[in-house]
C-alpha cells in the first residue's frame, strides 16, 4: 500500500525536511560504507549538503510564480530609479511634500468633522436646540422640562451645562480646577455609556442637597486616585463642598467630545426653583441631546419639536425661539465643517500639483528613455512588460513617497494640532492613526497609477518607432510635447489658485494685525484666581475678599520684575469674559438694547497695566473705597451713546447702585480685533463684592522669574486657591486669531509649495525640450544665429506655457474665490492687486526656472552639437 | 579518488536530465543525483543545492509526480516519477537538445573557422 502525503497535517515545509534527512542520512550511510567514522559521516554530510540554503531555495520554488515576477519587477525598479538619482530625489521631495500635506490635512478633518461619534448608536443621537435668529442656541432650563414633559419623539433628552470645580490640594497634590459638566441623571442611558465602576446619577440627585455626587472620567481616577479599586464612595474634595463619588467611566469617554480641556467630573443638574417657572429671567444655559425613539425620524422630530414651540409662541410669547432638531454630530462639527473642508480643498490642489508634475516628470524620463525601452523591447519584452516596468517604477515612487509623507505628517499634525484653536470640535482626538495611514496609502496607490499610467499610454503607441525616432531626436513627437505642455499648464494654473488663495488670506491676516485693539497687550501677565473664599456669601465675600486682595496686589508690587499691577473682576479683555449690568439715567428711558453694559471691576492701576488712554475726567484712585462716593468710569463707546450731546463728567448714573461718572477711558475691542466696541462701565473693585477676579501685571522680566514669588504671594492669602489660567495677554488674543493665523500659514506654505513644484516641473519640462533641440540649436548656431536669440526662442516657449497657466488659474481663482469669502477679513474676493500680485510671483518664479535651460541652450557649441548627430 | 575533469551540469539542462532519470521508474533525490553520476562516467556533478529545486519546480509544473513509500533503508523516502505531460516534454526537449548539440557539432567542427 503506498501511503501518499503522510505529512499532509504537518505540510509542505515537514515533509520538505523529511525529504532532505533523508538524503544526508544516505550520504553518510556511503561515507560509513568508504570507512569513515559514523558521527564524522553525518557531520560532512551535514556540511556537503548544506541543508538551509537548499530548503530555501526549495520553499522559493514552491511559491507563487508572479511572486517571483514581482520581486524582479521591484528589482528592476529600485535599480532603475537608483540609476537617475536626480529624478528619484527630485520625485520623492515632491511625493513627501504633497502625500505630507494631504495626510496632516486629512488627519485633522477626519477627526475634526468626519470620524462618526465615539458612542453606541450614536446615529440616533441629535442635538435640539433654540435658534437665536440664524445661529443655534443653548436652551433655557424652563424650555426643555417643557420638551421632556410634552415629547413623545425622543427615548430621552438629557441636558448638559458647562461647569468648573476647583480642588483642594492636600499637602502632596496641588489645588487644581478641573473641566466639569452639569448632566441631567440620563445623560448616560441616553449616550448608551454606563460608568466602568459605580453607578451613574439617578433623577433623586437631581434635587438640592441631594447633588454632591460624581461620576468621574478614566483619566481623573488614574492619575488622582492612582487607579485605586475602592475609589468609589471616597469624596472628590472642592472648594465649595465635597462632591461623593459614585461611578468611574470607560476611558475615552469625554463629552464635549475630544476638547482639548477634556471633562474629567460630571455632577447632576439641578434646575433651581427660579428657572423652574417662566418669570422675567432668562438664562440660556443648556445644551439638549435627545435619543431618537425607533424608526422615528429627525424630520418627524423635528415636526413635533416645531408644534412644541407654535404652542410656546401662544402661551409665553416672550419664552418663544424656534427649535432646531440635527444630529448630534452635525452639532458638534457644524462649526467647523466649512473651514475644514476649505482646508481639505487646498491641499488636494497641492496633492494634484504633486501628481501632475510627477507624471510630467515621468513623461519626460520615458521619452529620454525612448532608447532603452526600445532595445527591451527589440529583445522580446512584450509591452504589458514594459509597462509593467513603469507601473511598477511610479508605484515604488509614490508608495516611498507616502512612507516619508507620513513620517513628515506626524510632525505636521503635531504642530497644527497645538495651532488650532481651543475651540475646534474634538481637537485632542487629531492624530495619525489607522484611518489616516489606509488614505495615505490609497492616495499614494492613486497617485502611482495615475503618475505611471501617463508614460504607458504614449508607450502604448510609439514603442516600434523609438528606436528609429532617437536616431533623430530633434523632431520631437508633437503628441508627447502637447502632452507635456499640458501637463505644465495645468500645474501652474494650479499653483495661482494657491498664490491668489494666499494672497486673500495673508492680506486678511495682515489686516486683522493691524487692528487697533486698545489696549498694549505687550509683557502683561495675567492670573485668574477663583472662587476666592465666601462665594456663596456676599456680605463675607466683600468683607474679607477685598482686604485679601489689596494685600496681594500690595506684596506683588514689591516684586522686582513687576512694573504695575492692578486687579480685574468679570472684564479681562480677549478671555471671553463678559458680565453686563442694568444701566439707566435718572430721568430718561433708552430702548431695551441698551438697557445693560458690560461691567468690570477694576483697581486704580487697572488702565495703567494696559495702557489704556485716558480721554477725559480722571481714573480711579485709592481713595474711591468703600464708604467714600461711588464712581464709574465709562468707555468712549458708552459716552457716546448715553451722553451724545453733553460732557459726561459729573453725571449721575445707576449702575450697580447710584454713581457719579468721573472719567472716560479708550475704547478696548473685548472680543478680539474682528469685533466692535462693547458698551464698558469700570467700577472700582473696592466698592462692589468680589468672588473672582484676575491680577494684571505688567513685567519687565520672565515670567520664570516673577512668577513664583508671585505664586508665593497669592497662595499666603489663600491656600486652596487653584491658579488654573495663567497666561500672556497678547496668548489669549493669539487664540482669538488663531484660525486665521492657521489659514494664513497653511495658504502661504501651500502655495510656496505649488509654486516651488510647479516651477521644477516647468525647469524640468524645458531642459528636457533643450537637450532635444541641441543638434537643432547647433545647426542654428552653425548658421549664424545669435546666442540672445536662442535664449529668446527658449523663454518665449517657457512664457507661452506660464501665460496659459496663468490665465486659466486666475480665471479659475476669480471664480473660486467667492467660496472663501466668509473667511477673509475686509479685502474683496476679487481684489485685482492680489490677483496681479500671485501673476508677478508667478511669472518671476517660472522664469528663474525656464532661464537656466535657456542659458544652457544659449551656449551651445556648435560643433560639440552636431557632433552628437 | 578519481580526479577526472569534472563538469557542472549547464545551465537549464539539469531539468532534462532529471526527467530523463526519472522515466525510468520511481526514484528518490538521492538516487537521481547518484545515478546521474555513474552514467555520466562521473563527469557530471550535481550540485545539491540546485537538485531539489529543481525536483520541486518540475513537481509544480507538473512534469513529476512524488509519493512517499518504504525504502531500502527501511524508512519512507520521496520517490519521485514522470506524469504523462513529464513525458511528453522529456520528449520535445530531448529532440531539441539533440538538434542544438548536432548544430553546434557543426559549427564547431567546421575547418575554415578554425582562427589559430
Amino acid at each position: 500500500v503506498t501511503r501518499r502525503r503522510p505529512f499532509r497535517r504537518r505540510g509542505h515545509d515537514a515533509e520538505l525536511r523529511a525529504e532532505l534527512r533523508d538524503h544526508v542520512e544516505r550520504l553518510a550511510a556511503d561515507y560509513v560504507r568508504d570507512g569513515v567514522d559514523p558521527d564524522e559521516a553525518r557531520r560532512r554530510a551535514r556540511l556537503v549538503f548544506g541543508g538551509d540554503d537548499v530548503a530555501e531555495a526549495c520553499r522559493d520554488e514552491r511559491r507563487f510564480q508572479w511572486v517571483g515576477a514581482l520581486g524582479r519587477d521591484l528589482r528592476l525598479a529600485v535599480r532603475s530609479l537608483l540609476r537617475a538619482p536626480t529624478f528619484t530625489a527630485i520625485a520623492l521631495t515632491v511625493l513627501t511634500l504633497g502625500i505630507g500635506a494631504t495626510t496632516t490635512i486629512f488627519s485633522v478633518v477626519d477627526a475634526v468633522v468626519l470620524r462618526a461619534l465615539p458612542f453606541p448608536n450614536a446615529d440616533r443621537l441629535v442635538a435640539v436646540s433654540e435658534m437665536e435668529g440664524a445661529t443655534i442656541g443653548n436652551v433655557a432650563p424652563q424650555n426643555f422640562l417643557d420638551w421632556t414633559a410634552q415629547q413623545r419623539v425622543f427615548e430621552s433628552l438629557a441636558a448638559v451645562a458647562y461647569s468648573g470645580i476647583s480642588l483642594e490640594g492636600n499637602g502632596v497634590q496641588e489645588p487644581e480646577t478641573l473641566a466639569a459638566q452639569w448632566v441631567t441623571a440620563n445623560f448616560f442611558e441616553t449616550m448608551r455609556t454606563p460608568p466602568l465602576l459605580g453607578r451613574p446619577f439617578t433623577a433623586d440627585n437631581e434635587r438640592d442637597g441631594h447633588a454632591w455626587v460624581a461620576v468621574i472620567s478614566y483619566r481623573l481616577w488614574q492619575r488622582r486616585f492612582g487607579g485605586a479599586p475602592d475609589v468609589i464612595g471616597r469624596q472628590l474634595r472642592g472648594q465649595l463642598g465635597a462632591f461623593e463619588i459614585v461611578g468611574v467611566m470607560p476611558p475615552g469617554f469625554g463629552y464635549p467630545v475630544g476638547a482639548r480641556e477634556a471633562t474629567d467630573v460630571y455632577t447632576p443638574l439641578v434646575i433651581s426653583a427660579s428657572d423652574r417657572v417662566r418669570g422675567h429671567s432668562y438664562g440660556y444655559y443648556l445644551q439638549v441631546i435627545g435619543r431618537l425613539r425607533e424608526g422615528v425620524t429627525i424630520d418627524a422630530a423635528q415636526a413635533q419639536m416645531d408644534q412644541l414651540a407654535a404652542r410656546l409662541k401662544q402661551d409665553a410669547p416672550s419664552w418663544y425661539r424656534p427649535i432646531r432638531v440635527q444630529s448630534l454630530h452635525a452639532f458638534i462639527t457644524g462649526p467647523a465643517r466649512t473651514w475644514m473642508l476649505l482646508l481639505l480643498g487646498v491641499v488636494i490642489c497641492v496633492l494634484l500639483i504633486a501628481c501632475v508634475n510627477l507624471a510630467t516628470l515621468m513623461l519626460v524620463r520615458a521619452t529620454a528613455r525612448g532608447h532603452e525601452l526600445g532595445i527591451r523591447s527589440a529583445l522580446g519584452a512584450s509591452r504589458w512588460d514594459l509597462g509593467r516596468a513603469l507601473l511598477v517604477e511610479s508605484l515604488v515612487l509614490s508608495l516611498t513617497g507616502a512612507v516619508l509623507g507620513v513620517l513628515a505628517a506626524r510632525i505636521g499634525v503635531e504642530i497644527l494640532r497645538a495651532a488650532l484653536p481651543a475651540d475646534v470640535p474634538r481637537v485632542a482626538a487629531i492624530a495619525v492613526n489607522g484611518r489616516v495611514l489606509a488614505m495615505a496609502a490609497i492616495t499614494a496607490l492613486a497617485t502611482g497609477l495615475a503618475v505611471g499610467l501617463a508614460p504607458i499610454s504614449h508607450l502604448a503607441r510609439r514603442i516600434s518607432p523609438s528606436l528609429r525616432d532617437r536616431a533623430r531626436g530633434y523632431t520631437a513627437n508633437i503628441e508627447q510635447q502637447r502632452l507635456r505642455s499640458a501637463f505644465v499648464v495645468t500645474e501652474i494654473a494650479l499653483a495661482v489658485m494657491l498664490l491668489v488663495g494666499a494672497g486673500l488670506f495673508l492680506a486678511s491676516f495682515a489686516r486683522v494685525s493691524l487692528i487697533d485693539l486698545g489696549v498694549d497687550t505687550r509683557d502683561v501677565l495675567t492670573i485668574r484666581m477663583r472662587p476666592l473664599v465666601g462665594a456663596w456669601n456676599a456680605a463675607q465675600a466683600q468683607r474679607e475678599n477685598g482686604g485679601l486682595l489689596r494685600s496681594i496686589l500690595q506684596d506683588v508690587q514689591g516684586i522686582p520684575g513687576v512694573e504695575t499691577a492692578a486687579l480685574v473682576a468679570d472684564g479681562l479683555p480677549f478671555r471671553g469674559d463678559v458680565r453686563t449690568a442694568a444701566f439707566s439715567i435718572p430721568g430718561r428711558t433708552f430702548p431695551s438694547a441698551l438697557e445693560d453694559i458690560d461691567r468690570n471691576q477694576i483697581s486704580p492701576n487697572y488702565f495703567h497695566v494696559l495702557r489704556v488712554p485716558l480721554r477725559r475726567g480722571r481714573l480711579f484712585t485709592d481713595a474711591d473705597r468703600q464708604g467714600a462716593e461711588p464712581v464709574v468710569i465709562l468707555n468712549a463707546e458708552a459716552a457716546r451713546i448715553y451722553f451724545p450731546n453733553e460732557d459726561p463728567i459729573g453725571q449721575i448714573v445707576r449702575f450697580q447702585g447710584t454713581r457719579r461718572v468721573v472719567g472716560i477711558v479708550g475704547n478696548i475691542r473685548h472680543d478680539g480685533p474682528e469685533t466692535n466696541w462693547r458698551r464698558e462701565g469700570f467700577v472700582p473693585i473696592a466698592q462692589s463684592p468680589t468672588i473672582a477676579a484676575t491680577l494684571v501685571l505688567r513685567t519687565s522680566r520672565s515670567i520664570a522669574d516673577v512668577l513664583p514669588p508671585i505664586k508665593t504671594a497669592i497662595r499666603s492669602r489663600f491656600p486652596d486657591l487653584a491658579l488654573p489660567d495663567i497666561e500672556m495677554l497678547g496668548d489669549y488674543v493669539r487664540q482669538l486669531t488663531a484660525q486665521r493665523r492657521v489659514n494664513m500659514l497653511l495658504l502661504a506654505l501651500f502655495g510656496v509649495l505649488g509654486l516651488a513644484i510647479a516651477a521644477v516641473g516647468l525647469y524640468g519640462v524645458m531642459a528636457y525640450l533643450v537637450t532635444q533641440r541641441t543638434p537643432e540649436i547647433g545647426i542654428r548656431m552653425a548658421l549664424g544665429a545669435q546666442a540672445s536669440a536662442i535664449l529668446r526662442s527658449v523663454l518665449v516657449r517657457a512664457l507661452r506655457q506660464m501665460v496659459a497657466g496663468l490665465a486659466i488659474g486666475l480665471a479659475a481663482s476669480w471664480l473660486l474665490s467667492t467660496l472663501v469669502k466668509d473667511f477673509l477679513f475686509r479685502i474683496e474676493p476679487h481684489d485685482v492687486r492680489i490677483y496681479a500680485a500671485a501673476a508677478i510671483v508667478l511669472l518671476l518664479a517660472g522664469l528663474a526656472a525656464a532661464l537656466l535651460p535657456a542659458r544652457r541652450a544659449a551656449r551651445v557649441d556648435p560643433l560639440i552639437a552636431l557632433r552628437l548627430e | 579518488m578519481t580526479h577526472s575533469v569534472k563538469s557542472d551540469i549547464p545551465q537549464g539542462t539539469l531539468d532534462l536530465l532529471i526527467l530523463r532519470v526519472a522515466a525510468l521508474g520511481p526514484i528518490h533525490g538521492y538516487a537521481i543525483a547518484q545515478r546521474l553520476q555513474q552514467v555520466s562516467r562521473d563527469v557530471l556533478q550535481v550540485q545539491q543545492g540546485s537538485l531539489y529545486p529543481a525536483l520541486h519546480r518540475l513537481e509544480r509544473r507538473g512534469l513529476l509526480i512524488a509519493e512517499w513509500k518504504p525504502s531500502d533503508t527501511g524508512r519512507d523516502a520521496k520517490f519521485y516519477r514522470l506524469t504523462s505531460k513529464g513525458r511528453a516534454q522529456l520528449k520535445t526537449e530531448t529532440a531539441s537538445w539533440s538538434r542544438l548539440t548536432e548544430a553546434i557539432g557543426l559549427v564547431l567542427l567546421d575547418p575554415s573557422g578554425d582562427a589559430s
